[in-house]
Order: C-alpha cells, then sequence, then structure tokens
C-alpha cells in the first residue's frame, strides 16, 4: 500500500484540473470541507470514543467570529479565524471539565443541549445578526478578504488545511497521546489502572477536534459569505460530521476521507432527485444509515474492508 | 393571579414531562442507556393521537390507549430488533443508533406529515374551569392529572408487583437475576415498551393543548435529558420531581424573559446541573 | 514494609463485604490471598489497586498515604494490577498493548516501543505481537495484561486469578512466569483458586471467608488449619492430604 499515498495526494492536487468547471469544482471544495469536518471530530469521536453529537457548536463559533469581525469592525473576515479558535477551545474546556468526569453519556447529551442552547441563543441576539445571520463581504476590497470568484482558490486552500489536519492526526496516531486515546476508547478501567490520566487526556482531544471544527467552520463562512444560526449551529451540521466519520470508519486516519468521498457526491446526487423537498429525504437516508451502521458494522467502510478484503485476496489466489 | 395561574400552567406541563421522562430513566437505570430518540417517540404519540381523532373520531381515552399501545409496540420493535445487539457493543454503536433512529423517525415524519404545525381538533375536553380564582383549560388540567397519575402507576408499577421487581432486579445485577430464573432480554423488551408507551401517552396528553409538528421531539428530547440529569440517574420518583420542576422553571422564564427563553433557560440549567450535581436531586451517578 | 493495608473495611449499603482486613508486604514477598467466591477478595483487592475507596482504614504505600488516590495515581507510584475478567484492549495489537503500558514511563515513542518489545520477550507473547489482542483465547490475554502491567515498571503488582483457566502446561509456563517477575525484584500480591500456585508460589497467604481475614501465615500452616479447611478447601484437599 505504499504507493496509495502519493497517489492520493496526487489525485487531489490534480483533480480540479481532471474534472475541470464550477459543478465539479464546487463538489470538490465540498468534499474537501467535509472531510476536514469530519476529520476533526474524528479525533474526539474517533481516536477517543466520546460521541459528540453536538459538534455544530464549534463549527458554528468558528463560522461566525470571520464574519463578526468583518460586520462590527470591516476587517478581513480572516482576522476572525484565531478568535473563532480561542473561544471554541474555552468551549470544549467548559463542557469537557464537567462532564469528563462522569459517565459518557453526559459528555454526548451535553454536547447536543448546548449546541442547541447556542443556536437558540444567537437566534436572539441581533448583535451577531440574530435569526437572518451575517454575511462577509460582497465584494472583494483587498486578496485577504478571500472572496474568490472562482472555486479554485478555495479548493487548495481547504485541500492545505485538510492536509495539515491529517499530518497532525497522523502524528497524534504514532505518540503517547494517540496511544491513550485508543486505550481510553478500548477500555477506561484498564487504561486508568495503567496510569492513563483519563480526564486529561478526553479533555486534551476534545480541545484540539474543536480547535480543528472551528477552522472548518470559518473556512465555510469565509468561502460562502453568509452564516445564519441554523447553517452554523444547526443539529444537521453535527450529523454530518458524524455520519462521515463513523460510514468511513471513526478512529482511523483515512475513515473521514472516505465518508465524505462517499456521502458528498450521494448527497449531491439525491438533492438532485429529490428536489425541493429533498433534504428531507436526504436526512431519513442519513438516518437509516447511521442505524445500520451502529447495527452491522459500527467500524464503517475501513472495517468492512479490512475484514472482506482478506477472503477477496484468497478467492483470487485460489481462481 | 397571573403568576399563579402561570405557575400551576408549568406545572401540569411538567407533569407530563415527568411521565415521558420516567421511561427514560427507567431505561437508563436498568440498561445504562441513554435513548437518544425518546423525544421522537413523544412525537409520535401526538400525531397518533390526531390519526384517531381525524379517522376514527375517537376520543381522549380511544386517542390515549392508541398512542400508548402503538409506542408500546414500537419500543419493544426497537428493542428486539436494534438495541438488543448494539448494547454489548461499542459505545458509538450505542449512541449512533439511537441518534440515527431520531434522524429516521423525526425526517419520516416531515416528510409524511409535512413540517406544518398540527393541532388536535378539540370535540370532548374544552373550555375552561375557575379553580379558586385561577382559570384552567379543561384539556391541561385533566392532560397534568392523567399524566400524573400514570407516573405513579409506574411507580407502583415497578415497586410494587412481581414484574416489577423483576424488571429491578435486570437492573440490579443482570447475572444474579438470570440465576433467579428471570429472563433479562425479556424484561428489557418490556422495559422498552413501557418507556416508550409512556412517552406516547405524554405526547396524546400534550396533544389536547399545544399543536406540534415533527420538530418537537428534538425539544421534547432533550427536556427529556435534562429531567432525568436532575432527577437522578435511574430514578422514577426523582424524574417526577424533576419534571415539576422544570416545568415550573420552564413556565416562569417564558413568563419573566419571554417565550424564546424557555428552552435556553432549561439548556443551561442542565449544564449548571453538570458542573455542580450531577447526580441530581436523588440519583445514584 | 511497601505496602501496609490497616483495618479496611468496605461497605455497599448495609452490606459489608471486607470487615477490618490488614495486610503487611514487605518488598520482595509474595503474597497468596485464597477464599471462597463472595469472600471479600476482590472487593479488598480494589481497595489495596486504587478502584474502591475504603469506607474505613488506610493504605500505604511506601509511606505515601494512597487510601483515596486514583487508579492511575496508584500505577504512577508503581502499584499495577490485573483484572480477574481479561480487559485488553482488544482492537489494539499485542505489541500496542503493552505500548500503553509501557509510555507510563517512557514519553517517548522510541523507548516506548523498545521497552515493550523487550516485554513482550520475555512473557512469551513475541510471536503474537501484531495480532489484535481479540485474537488471543483468554490465557494470552491474561498473560497480555501481565505484560502490559509489567511495563508500566511496578514496584508492586496485584494479580488477580491471573493464572485461572490454563491448562497443566501452561500453568507451569505461567508460574514460571511469575517467578521471573518476582527475580526482577518485583513484589506481588496474588489472589487464586488453584492450589499449586499458592503453594508453590506464596511466602505467605491470607485466608479470606465472609468479609474477614480468618487465617494468615506460611501455606504450611493454612493448609492443616482446620478452620479454613472447612470454609474453604473442603473435602478435596483433605483427600489429598490423607492419599499416601
Amino acid at each position: 500500500m505504499k504507493w496509495s499515498l502519493p497517489a492520493l495526494a496526487a489525485l487531489l492536487l490534480f483533480y480540479p484540473f481532471i474534472l475541470t468547471g464550477p459543478f465539479y469544482w464546487d463538489i470538490g471544495v465540498a468534499f474537501l470541507l467535509a472531510a476536514i469536518s469530519a476529520s476533526a471530530w474524528n479525533i474526539v469521536g474517533g481516536y477517543a470514543g466520546q460521541v459528540s453529537v453536538g459538534h455544530s457548536m464549534f463549527f458554528g463559533v468558528g463560522a461566525y467570529t470571520p464574519l463578526l469581525f468583518y460586520h462590527l469592525w470591516g476587517l478581513p473576515p480572516v482576522a476572525g479565524v484565531p478568535a473563532g479558535m480561542l473561544v471554541s477551545l474555552v468551549l470544549a474546556v467548559a463542557i469537557g471539565m464537567p462532564t469528563f468526569r462522569l459517565q459518557g453519556h453526559y459528555f454526548s447529551m451535553a454536547t447536543i443541549a448546548v449546541a442547541e442552547l447556542i443556536r437558540i441563543f444567537v437566534g436572539t441576539w441581533d448583535l451577531v445578526g440574530a435569526a437572518i445571520g451575517l454575511q462577509g463581504p460582497a465584494v472583494g476590497r483587498a486578496w485577504w478578504d478571500l472572496t474568490f470568484r472562482s472555486e479554485l482558490p478555495y479548493y487548495y486552500i481547504f485541500l492545505a488545511v485538510l492536509a495539515v489536519v491529517l499530518y497532525t492526526t497522523f502524528e497524534v496516531e504514532r505518540s503517547r497521546f494517540g496511544y491513550y486515546l485508543r486505550a481510553i476508547k478500548a477500555g477506561e478501567r484498564a487504561a486508568r489502572s495503567l496510569g492513563v490520566p483519563v480526564r486529561a487526556t478526553k479533555l486534551k482531544a476534545l480541545m484540539l477536534s474543536a480547535v480543528f471544527t472551528s477552522v472548518a467552520g470559518s473556512l465555510y463562512s469565509i468561502k460562502t459569505g453568509f452564516i445564519d444560526p441554523e447553517s452554523g449551529f444547526g443539529i444537521l451540521v453535527s450529523v454530518q460530521m458524524v455520519i462521515i466519520a463513523a460510514l468511513g470508519g471513526a478512529g482511523t486516519l483515512f475513515g473521514p476521507l472516505i465518508g465524505a468521498l462517499l456521502l458528498v457526491p450521494l448527497q449531491t446526487a439525491t438533492n438532485t432527485w429529490f428536489g425541493g423537498g429533498g433534504s428531507g429525504l436526504t436526512y431519513i437516508l442519513y438516518g437509516g444509515i447511521i442505524v445500520l451502521l451502529a447495527r452491522f458494522e459500527p467500524g464503517g467502510m475501513h472495517e468492512w474492508w479490512q475484514r472482506v478484503a482478506p477472503r477477496l485476496m484468497r478467492r483470487s489466489h485460489a481462481a | 393571579m397571573l403568576l399563579v395561574q402561570v405557575i400551576v400552567g408549568g406545572l401540569l406541563l411538567g407533569a407530563i414531562y415527568a411521565l415521558f421522562s420516567s421511561g427514560l430513566t427507567l431505561i437508563w437505570g436498568m440498561m445504562n442507556f441513554i435513548n437518544f430518540a425518546h423525544g421522537e417517540f413523544v412525537m409520535l404519540g401526538m400525531y397518533v393521537a390526531l390519526l384517531v381523532v381525524v379517522w376514527l373520531g375517537g376520543g381522549p381515552a380511544a386517542f390515549g390507549f392508541a398512542a400508548a399501545f402503538a409506542l408500546f409496540v414500537l419500543g419493544v420493535i426497537v428493542y428486539i430488533s436494534l438495541i438488543r445487539h448494539v448494547m454489548r457493543g461499542p459505545m458509538l454503536a450505542q449512541i449512533l443508533s439511537t441518534f440515527g433512529l431520531a434522524l429516521l423517525l423525526r425526517y419520516t415524519a416531515f416528510w409524511i406529515f409535512s413540517a406544518n404545525f398540527v393541532s388536535l381538533p378539540q370535540v370532548s375536553l374544552s373550555g375552561t374551569v375557575n379553580v379558586a380564582g385561577i382559570l384552567m383549560p379543561v384539556p391541561q388540567l385533566v392532560a397534568g392529572i392523567a399524566a400524573i397519575a400514570l407516573t405513579l402507576a409506574l411507580h407502583l408499577l415497578l415497586t410494587r408487583t412481581t414484574v416489577g421487581s423483576q424488571l429491578l432486579a435486570v437492573a440490579e445485577d443482570r447475572n444474579a437475576a438470570m440465576l433467579m430464573g428471570i429472563r433479562p432480554d425479556r424484561m428489557q423488551a418490556l422495559a422498552w415498551g413501557l418507556a416508550a408507551g409512556s412517552a406516547g401517552i405524554a405526547g396524546a396528553l400534550m396533544a389536547m393543548s399545544y399543536p406540534w409538528s415533527p420538530s418537537v421531539g428534538e425539544t421534547f428530547g432533550l427536556t427529556a435529558f435534562v429531567v432525568v440529569t436532575l432527577g437522578g440517574f435511574g430514578s422514577v420518583p426523582g424524574a417526577m420531581y424533576a419534571g415539576l420542576i422544570i416545568g415550573l422553571i420552564q413556565a416562569l422564564s417564558a413568563y419573566w424573559f419571554g417565550p424564546i427563553y424557555k428552552d435556553i433557560v432549561v439548556y443551561a440549567l442542565f449544564a449548571a446541573l453538570l458542573w455542580l450535581r450531577p447526580q441530581g436531586l436523588m440519583g445514584k451517578a | 514494609m511497601l505496602l501496609s493495608a490497616q483495618n479496611i473495611s468496605k461497605a455497599f449499603g448495609s452490606f459489608l463485604a471486607v470487615r477490618g482486613a490488614d495486610l503487611a508486604v514487605a518488598e520482595g514477598e509474595i503474597i497468596g490471598l485464597i477464599g471462597p467466591n463472595g469472600a471479600g477478595k476482590s472487593t479488598f483487592f480494589n481497595c489495596l489497586a486504587g478502584d474502591a475507596v475504603p469506607t474505613t482504614g488506610s493504605v500505604l504505600f511506601d509511606g505515601i498515604d494512597v487510601t483515596r488516590a486514583s487508579a492511575e495515581a496508584h500505577a504512577r507510584a508503581g502499584i499495577g494490577r490485573t483484572f480477574q475478567v481479561p480487559a485488553t484492549f482488544e482492537d489494539m495489537t499485542v505489541l500496542e498493548n503493552v505500548m500503553v503500558g509501557a509510555f507510563l514511563r517512557h514519553h517517548h515513542r522510541g523507548t516506548a516501543r523498545e521497552t515493550a518489545l523487550r516485554i513482550v520477550e520475555m512473557t512469551g507473547l513475541a510471536r503474537q505481537s501484531a495480532q489484535r489482542a481479540r485474537s488471543l483465547g483468554t490465557p494470552g490475554r491474561k498473560r497480555l495484561e501481565i505484560a502490559r502491567v509489567l511495563a508500566t515498571g511496578p514496584r508492586l503488582m496485584l494479580l488477580d486469578e491471573a493464572l485461572a483457566g490454563l491448562t497443566p502446561t501452561e500453568l507451569q509456563q505461567a508460574i514460571a512466569l511469575v517467578r521471573r517477575i518476582h527475580e526482577l525484584g518485583i513484589t506481588l500480591v496474588i489472589v487464586e483458586h488453584i492450589m499449586e500456585v499458592i503453594m508453590t508460589l506464596a511466602q505467605r497467604v491470607l485466608v479470606f471467608n465472609q468479609g474477614h481475614v480468618i487465617a494468615h501465615g506460611k501455606p504450611r500452616e493454612i493448609v492443616a488449619n482446620e478452620a479454613v479447611i472447612e470454609a474453604y478447601l473442603g473435602r478435596g484437599h483433605r483427600r489429598r492430604r490423607e492419599a499416601p
């Protein structure tokens, strides 16, 4: 499998020139964004096994701050990205500290509740646009406003961020921190007995995940030029992250990419087939996929392939 | 006087919260499993009530019973086909299973019933009564009292009957229960049926007074989380008190700060609970 | 005294699982804990390991009070334990499991890996080091747990029925392993049902019954003790004694 990584990198790098035009570039950007968000979620949800179903709170914070910086002070949206990361970090600590000393369910419940809390609250707060939301610069004043007409620059910016997230995950996987995360997921009690500082490790994972998710949100709002409570903090944002990571293989490096590869084209297709009322059917499909995954293959496509591939190899050798 | 009315209204709604939350806490205490689709069970109960009224012209007894029964069956089916298999697996699978189910139920309801808010055509129970100067809409009064009665009934079922003690035995120690000849699988299926059924009938009761759409499941689910956390892990009496308290807090928040804040305050309370007293009023944490 | 547990009691509601148990372990000793099921051995064990907080009494390790310390703190202090029902990290490989233990003292991946490889070799798991823990049978898992704990560099190891369910050959190998561990200078407290293990390994034995320590002494003394025989060993052992 040694050739696969450079091949993947090359494919991603040259994709816009293989499949050209706004339609394909749009899907490419959507794919990258989905992969980034899901990879960010994967750190705490996949590796550490702490299932957050309200990760949209970090995404939304990251999405709002750039447009807020523009709306309030006329600054280029990019300037708001670090602020988003900082707020997300604080939020992660606020949620993780009380819940990580309790059973896992409390954390999951807390993530939904806080995401909803923020969504409703932001919807009533005029300073951040209330229910209407915020807009970015319609026309770029300079290059650093990052308002490109074409999808292409966004594609490469997102690709760079994805590379950073994946590389970080890769380094984490090999490190003491990564081993501890996996140990916590595999058996907290045993991990404790080996000296793993469970609570602190979970918290670190959540903080790292929150920061990356925040960046994903920032990328989204900078590109789209618009954000509102639903697109920032809505439950569907959380669902998408979870399903993509889980479908591909939660707790694996490339799982989120595989999931994004499967789901983003699917979503584009169902939106076209089902038309206007389509989004409802898409989410019925998502719900169904998640249930089936949970019931039959919680390890996702990665796990499924690990089980099936040896059998296929054997058959091809026998033939 | 208006304040007293608000308080009573809050308590009556809180009684319904207590009813549907006791099912959630029963499952949690018994199987260490949180049902993320519990709010959807309530929501479906409301639609069952609607269908009974619209198609069969049934009254409160009919649609109440229908909601309870239909959801009981759904609860058992969900247990047998899904929960039983994920229970012993990884946490991710457990949480995703009911989370996915919630999405499935919610968006299927959106598809079938559309996102419009509906209400129950009120035939038999209507009007208001004047109790010591407080004006109470009859449906809310009846619903609240029924909810309290049903929650108490559930509590008595668990603590005073043989079946109840079998359920609690499984909750306490699965292996010991098996040695005593109790079948944990059956008891757990029954628990799911009871939990879903009580959620369903709670929905039917609520449908008598409040309009709804498929989106309410999400809110009810979160409310149930707050109630069971406040009441304490696994405690049905705790859920009863907590339900009333939450209903009261909600009503007062809406009254003092505005209707938008009723949910914000409840979720903020949840966050505060997690920091300060996660074991709630009566739980074992 | 390396480990000193005094007047340990543990209550679950109104049920007293352990009553006033004492244990003093000098560095380098091997202590056996025996007793019928439900006698309180595991609960006592959990109190020593930091998995349960005793209702009364204290546990001192190398002079430090660890009575209320967390399991993580116990491990860092140098107390390691295995679990009666093996709790290996199923989806991680044998080597990775041991590395988790090694990371306690070696923060760098390279040295942690070296330590883990050494221990995997020493515990006879080298052939399976790349296999997932889930593919091992129960004896393999028990051995893996021992290896994993060993990698944390403990001074005291608490083994909870680590030698149960083994074939005679496996049992001899396991006893040899425990001896090797002891030779490294590690103090051991072993909970066991298998008398052969206790007789061959333990220097001193504590007998639990109904939460109390009912006898305490050398293996030979315990075996001859009437109260112990009645409470636990039963007729089977009596028959063995009577056989020529």
